[in-house]
């Protein structure tokens, strides 16, 4: 078990950090890179979402991501203290729908429900809790 | 035939130079095709997938040929969870581009 935690202020300017911890965890746990790129994409589409939706007014929420390895499943817990949200509620877009239908919007959970094994939200002591689990390689594949 | 080359990551920060590349091609007019030749792109998020749909929407108004070509498998995956595989013409590589648009 491998478990790591990055605390930063829900700002878009944030995000780099994040990808950089993600990163860093990814070396650190030895996992091979080609699957890192759902992870940065769910962690990146969570983040934004509370930027967005968690700092109403001049209030910056306070964003926790905590990453644990458990044997070949990685858990992403995103949590933050902004007022409720829960971004699993987002409707998805019909992705049949053609060009002149199509609005930007919807998409990025629709992409972190698909990619992801599991998904959950819960609204914990005043501060919403987004989980989300996908079994990972953990060995490289042979050359 | 106007090449446009998004290249590294198309994540929120990155996604705002690219549209406003792609927006620059869309106002510069003409008749012109737009090929979006993304071999050197390997990430994209919501933000990058949202330039697609204005470059796609922007064709669609200026009756511009919009292609892309030689997309990495992570977004590819991308593109068919989206449900964009089916919006775009998307060829293997640049010159299979060129051919189709006549342009070789």
């Amino acid at each position: 078990m491998i478990e790591r935690r990055s605390s930063v202020s829900g700002e878009a300017a944030q995000l780099p950090t994040l990808s950089g911890f993600l990163r860093a965890f990814w070396s650190e746990a030895g996992l091979p890179a080609e699957g890192a790129w759902p992870f940065e994409l769910a962690l990146e589409e969570a983040f934004m979402n509370v930027v967005l939706h968690g700092s109403p007014g001049d209030r910056v929420a306070a964003v926790d991501v905590v990453l644990a390895l458990d044997g070949d499943a990685l858990t992403l817990t995103l949590s933050d203290d902004g007022p409720p949200f829960d971004p699993l509620g987002i409707p998805s877009p019909d992705t049949d729908a053609p060009l002149e239908a199509r609005r930007p919007g919807g998409l990025g959970v629709h992409l972190v429900r698909r990619l992801m094994d599991q998904v959950g939200y819960a609204r914990i002591a005043e501060r919403n809790e987004l989980r989300l689990r996908r079994r990972v390689t953990t060995a490289p594949p042979p050359a | 035939m106007t090449v446009v080359v998004p290249v590294g990551r198309l994540d929120f920060a990155a996604s705002t130079a690219f549209q406003a590349e792609v927006e620059r091609v869309l106002a510069a007019g003409g008749p012109g095709a737009l090929l979006l030749d993304c071999a050197g792109l390997d990430y994209v998020s919501s933000a990058g997938l949202r330039v697609f749909l204005i470059a796609a929407k922007g064709c669609q108004r200026g009756g511009r040929v919009l292609a892309l070509c030689a997309l990495q498998p992570a977004v590819r995956e991308v593109f068919d969870l989206s449900g964009f595989s089916r919006l775009f013409a998307i060829h293997p590589d640049r010159a299979a581009a060129l051919a189709a648009s006549g342009m070789a």
